[in-house]
């Protein structure tokens, strides 16, 4: 794949847009990519690294990934430059069944690193989005300079028909920030959001989803109409490698995407 | 009558193998060390051992192998698909448990993408089980409901005969006719009494093993922190066992050229399940012991309707620590009643 775009979201934080070289690989993408799932982004000579498709199933033209420089692969992908050539296996595991989202209020709660995944779910609601009811989004990272998509969120800001929510976590504001303080699962909960035909999508790190699933019961929300992604590590992304398994669940092959009823069944103390 | 593989004919064999285009495999020990590697001649063997140190696994699934090749040119990257050597392989005196271990580990490997390499490998390979005559004090196959004579994973068992001179031959696939075919007028039709198996005492009902593991109240009990209070993470245990298939994929070379490999791996390692920002979801070897044993007893059976153990006793018989499975599921097994 070729890197035709490249932004820089936070501080180590950076997405790649890439385009297909392979005609065919791309129409095979076309086909099978919808949103929720995820590929191995990968560098000769370095390896391979797992992200979900940041990008939404509304836009196959490319694929985003937003990634947090920390190891050598992810060194190696910052490093690469506009026209630099990566690769790209997937896309792999299930996905959020939107179709199934139709006609209903949409709730968005997502911490940090973890807003690609949700933002490849928005844009895929928002680019049809006369198909859903009410879209709130909520964003927290622990500082400003952490939020993610700074001009998406500008976007969603101004848009009547988005209401989001941002909130940094305590000590993480800038003078001049304007939003919440706090963190996520109580900014969601000082919010309220109606479980009334209500679908939460909902993704950060382990201990936030921990949390947000606590306030979205108190909030009387239904495991069932509760989705979120697991992002665990992988290397094969085939079910082989044995690593993203908790429990009984290989994460990439029965996941990424579970509803909070089939977490609820996973050992806790494994997630 | 029966037909008889008598030993001092093994040497003719093995020949006429090698010419039918077979690379010839079998337990070879090399100083005080044991392993599954191809021999010339049946002097080369050693099949009075127990079992080899190292499991049969390897000649499947080995400890590193190269997935692709990569070369990089101003921009233009080739890459070239590892494939393994294709060829015919008989893999003679093969333990019961290692031939098991290969046919628990086929579903794993088919199941969605379907791992050619493995199977590859399965489909070049003959599999000559040599029943047990003899177990040490770690063997377990009767344990998980297996025997020193089972034949899951073999193409042909072979029983010691009474005077230790030869064997009993029993077909047990079309592939393992096939590959005594060559060798059909050095056997002989005769009425040897066979050995008697060896035995292999029961040291724990599986069953009730498998209950207390399935009850999600005993996740989290005490039991998983005393009983690997001792472990030190060496994953010596996964590496020889014949069923782990755990591993990591990792890049060798430079910017210009280079191997992607496939390695093994194991979930002993805290590496094994870190993520990017710290958080590790099995973060103590308590946790990763659980997993290892859930993963055999509980998870694995549950989708793949068998269990990843055939029960070689290799993970006790040379852990560092004196820990394996036969004292865990002992353990638990006393813990239920």
């Amino acid at each position: 794949m070729k890197i035709v775009g490249r932004h820089d979201e936070a501080p180590g934080v950076k997405t790649l847009r890439l385009e297909f070289q392979d005609p065919d690989d791309h129409e095979q993408f076309k086909k099978t990519f919808r949103t929720g799932m995820f590929g191995l982004y990968g560098v000769y000579g370095e390896g391979e690294s797992t992200f979900c498709v940041a990008s939404p199933e509304t836009r196959k033209e490319y694929i985003e990934c937003t990634f947090r420089q920390s190891g050598r692969v992810t060194s190696a992908l910052a490093d690469a430059d506009i026209g630099d050539l990566i690769t790209f296996r997937g896309p792999y595991g299930n996905r959020f069944p939107i179709e199934n989202f139709q006609g209903k209020n949409l709730l968005f709660v997502s911490g940090g690193i973890a807003l690609p995944p949700t933002r490849s779910v928005i844009w895929s609601c928002l680019d049809q989005r006369e198909k859903f009811g009410k879209v709130t989004i909520v964003y927290g990272a622990r500082t400003v300079a952490d939020l993610v998509y700074k001009h998406e969120l500008e976007e969603w800001q101004e848009r009547a028909d988005v209401d989001l929510v941002l909130t940094v976590d305590p000590g993480g504001e800038s003078p001049d920030w304007k939003h919440k303080v706090g963190f996520v699962p109580t900014v969601l909960e000082d919010a309220a959001p109606s479980p009334e035909n209500c679908i939460a999508v909902i993704c950060g790190p382990p201990i936030m989803i921990k949390f947000t699933l606590i306030s979205l019961k108190k909030l009387g929300f239904a495991e069932a109409n509760v989705y979120t992604t697991l992002e665990n590590r992988m290397k094969c992304g085939v079910g082989k490698c044995g690593r993203c398994n908790v429990g009984s669940v290989y994460v990439c092959k029965e996941g990424p995407v579970f509803t909070a009823a089939e977490v609820s069944r996973m050992p806790a103390a494994d997630l | 009558m029966t037909r008889i593989l008598f030993s001092d004919k093994l040497d003719d064999c093995i020949a006429r193998w090698r010419s039918a285009g077979f690379t010839v495999i079998g337990p070879v020990t090399k100083d005080t060390f044991s392993s599954y590697a191809a021999v010339e001649h049946a002097s080369d063997f050693d099949l009075g051992i127990v079992l080899p140190d190292r499991s049969l696994k390897e000649l499947f699934f080995p400890q590193t192998e190269p997935m692709l090749r990569y070369t990089i040119k101003q921009q233009a990257i080739n890459t070239e698909d590892f494939t393994p050597p294709p060829g015919k392989r008989l893999i003679f005196g093969v333990r019961p448990c290692d031939a098991a271990g290969l046919s628990i580990d086929d579903p794993l490997f088919g199941w969605d993408y379907k791992d050619e390499y493995w199977f590859q490998r399965r489909n070049d390979s003959v599999i000559v089980t040599i029943a047990c005559t003899k177990a040490d004090d770690f063997c377990l196959c009767t344990s998980l409901k297996l025997a020193p004579d089972s034949t899951n994973g073999s193409d042909i068992l072979l029983r010691p005969l009474e005077n230790n001179n030869g064997w009993q031959v029993e077909e047990l696939t079309e592939r393992g006719r096939e590959a005594f075919l060559p060798i059909a007028e050095l056997l002989q039709e005769a009425s040897e009494p066979t050995a008697p198996t060896a035995v292999v005492p029961e040291m724990f009902n599986l069953d009730t093993c498998v209950e207390w593991l399935q009850n999600p109240e005993n996740f989290e009990s005490k039991f998983w922190k005393d009983i690997s209070m001792r472990c030190i993470g060496c994953g010596s245990c996964t590496y020889l066992c014949p069923t782990c298939h755990c591993f990591d994929i990792q890049d060798e070379g430079d910017t210009y050229r280079g191997i992607r490999r496939k390695n093994w791996d194991s979930c002993s390692f805290a590496l094994f399940t870190m993520h990017t920002s710290g958080h590790n979801p099995r973060s103590t070897q308590s946790a990763r012991w659980r997993q290892r044993i859930m993963h055999k007893f509980n998870y694995f059976p549950g989708k793949f309707s068998v269990n990843s153990c055939s029960g070689c006793g290799r993970c006790s018989r040379q852990c560092p620590v004196d820990m394996g499975i036969t004292e865990t599921l002992q353990k638990i097994s006393t813990l239920h009643s």
